[in-house]
């Protein structure tokens, strides 16, 4: 970490910023977020490290709301764009996952309106409506994520995704969609109830066709 | 079947989760290099939010000093501590909402709706509370020159709001809007307060409250076009 982020990262912590050099650093914040500190102090080594350690969780967010693999990419890339462009809105503390993924969520959904707009004025050419809503990828498994997921609305996915999948907290959720985490848990709530169902629908079936063969 | 296997099977499916391309990631890295330089944080959200009540106040004393404090003149001591203590409330709270819709992930503590429709019906009940006058006299011709007068004065409120936080970078541009033109609006109702004499219950109740509507909507319609803009600067590149 060069100098000038580490006395940064003590002045905000209320640490004296005059023994950076000679006392190790004890700070109360993430590897991430000390990361992204040096990201923005300029350091691209830091920025590498956070492509390498965030990008996997996005473009699972990606995938996970039904972008094929070659939307996924272009949003991953996107998305970096962006994080880029406003990486000064990150203040130190703060929680860093609900940062990027509100950056991911915002990206995506200008690419959800943009395609939708796209394939409304393409429609009449095509004569099929089938470009407007975005289709799960035919993985031929059942047990994927996104077979998994596929019933539950949007607003469902992405918070059980982030929750469930990403492990993150309640409060992040609730950071990242920009929601209260009284909304969060009713999402998780309505999700489980549909999920369940699904599920017990799911080993029905499995059960009838085994007794059957 | 239970919670905790439900996830059990979300768990092992993300395993399965297909594998990003370690060239993908390279060619992220790549496109920021060039533009790698060092980026000054925006400053915590109470100073940003201090900001914005300072400009509310300053909006609507400059107006009220040009136009007059005839209103504030009339109003007795109650009148002045509960509609100015509940303004300035309003006005922090709507100044740290529109703070945490410029900064990505921040904690939302109301959504943009029920910040408008908690400083209107808190406005309407001060007012109500306060004033009995239902004697109506010129209604139509003296409130559309209140609410043009306190528009007026938010457009100020809504520009300087946005030069303070125009570093900052809103995920939803059409909830930035209606929290932007809500703090504006609010700007706009003090200096009604502090300039109108006329205290008839429904001019207030009205118009006044009025300012805070057409304050918000216009807000919300500069988002939409802002993220219209936005697309379409994205499609020319």
């Amino acid at each position: 970490m060069d100098l000038t982020a580490e006395k940064r990262l003590h002045e905000q912590a209320g640490v004296d910023k005059n023994r950076t050099t000679t006392i190790p650093l004890m700070h109360p914040y993430s590897k991430l977020e000390m990361l992204m500190a040096q990201y923005q102090e300029g350091d691209f080594a830091a920025a590498t490290a956070l492509i390498d350690h965030i990008s996997p969780q996005l473009y699972r967010f990606f995938v996970a709301q039904f972008a094929s693999r070659p939307d996924a990419d272009d949003l991953l890339q996107e998305t970096w764009l962006r994080i880029h462009r406003v990486r000064h809105t990150y203040r130190l503390g703060e929680p860093v996952l609900p940062w990027f993924y509100a950056i991911a969520r915002h990206v995506r959904v200008d690419h959800y309106r943009k395609t939708a707009r796209t394939a409304a004025r393409e429609q009449p050419l095509e004569e099929m409506s089938q470009l407007a809503v975005p289709v799960p990828a035919e993985t031929g498994r059942g047990d994927d994520l996104e077979a998994l997921l596929a019933p539950l609305p949007e607003s469902q996915r992405e918070v059980i995704e982030m929750l469930k999948v990403e492990g993150m907290s309640l409060e992040e959720v609730a950071r990242a969609t920009s929601s209260s985490v009284g909304s969060v848990k009713q999402k998780v709530h309505r999700a489980y109830q549909k999920l369940r169902e699904r599920m017990s629908s799911l080993a029905l079936k499995k059960g009838q066709s085994e007794e059957k063969s | 079947m239970r919670d905790g296997e439900i996830d059990e099977i979300l768990k092992k499916a993300a395993v399965r989760a297909p594998e990003i391309e370690p060239a993908l990631l390279r060619r992220v890295a790549d496109s920021i290099q060039p533009a790698m330089r060092r980026v000054r944080p925006l400053p915590r959200t109470w100073v940003l939010a201090g900001a914005l009540v300072l400009i509310f106040v300053a909006v609507a004393l400059a107006g009220a000093a040009r136009a007059g404090f005839y209103g504030f003149e009339k109003m007795d001591l109650l009148e002045r501590a509960l509609i100015f203590s509940t303004l300035g409330v309003l006005a922090w709270v709507a100044g740290t909402e529109f703070v945490n819709e410029m900064i990505p992930g921040s904690r939302r503590r109301i959504s943009a709706g029920g910040l408008l429709g908690l400083s209107g019906v808190l406005l309407v009940v001060v007012f109500a509370l306060l004033f009995h006058d239902y004697h109506t006299e010129h209604f139509l011709a003296a409130g559309l020159v209140c609410l043009a007068t306190g528009v007026l004065h938010a457009i100020p409120a809504g520009l300087l709001s946005w030069l303070v936080l125009r570093r900052g970078f809103a995920v939803n541009s059409v909830s930035a809007g209606v929290v932007a033109g809500t703090l504006a609006g609010l700007a706009g109702v003090g200096l009604l307060e502090l300039h109108c004499p006329n205290f008839q219950a429904m001019h207030i109740l009205v118009w006044h409250t009025a300012v805070l509507v057409v304050s918000a909507a216009v807000g919300a319609l500069v988002g939409r076009a802002q993220r219209s803009r936005g697309r379409d600067l994205r499609r020319v590149s």
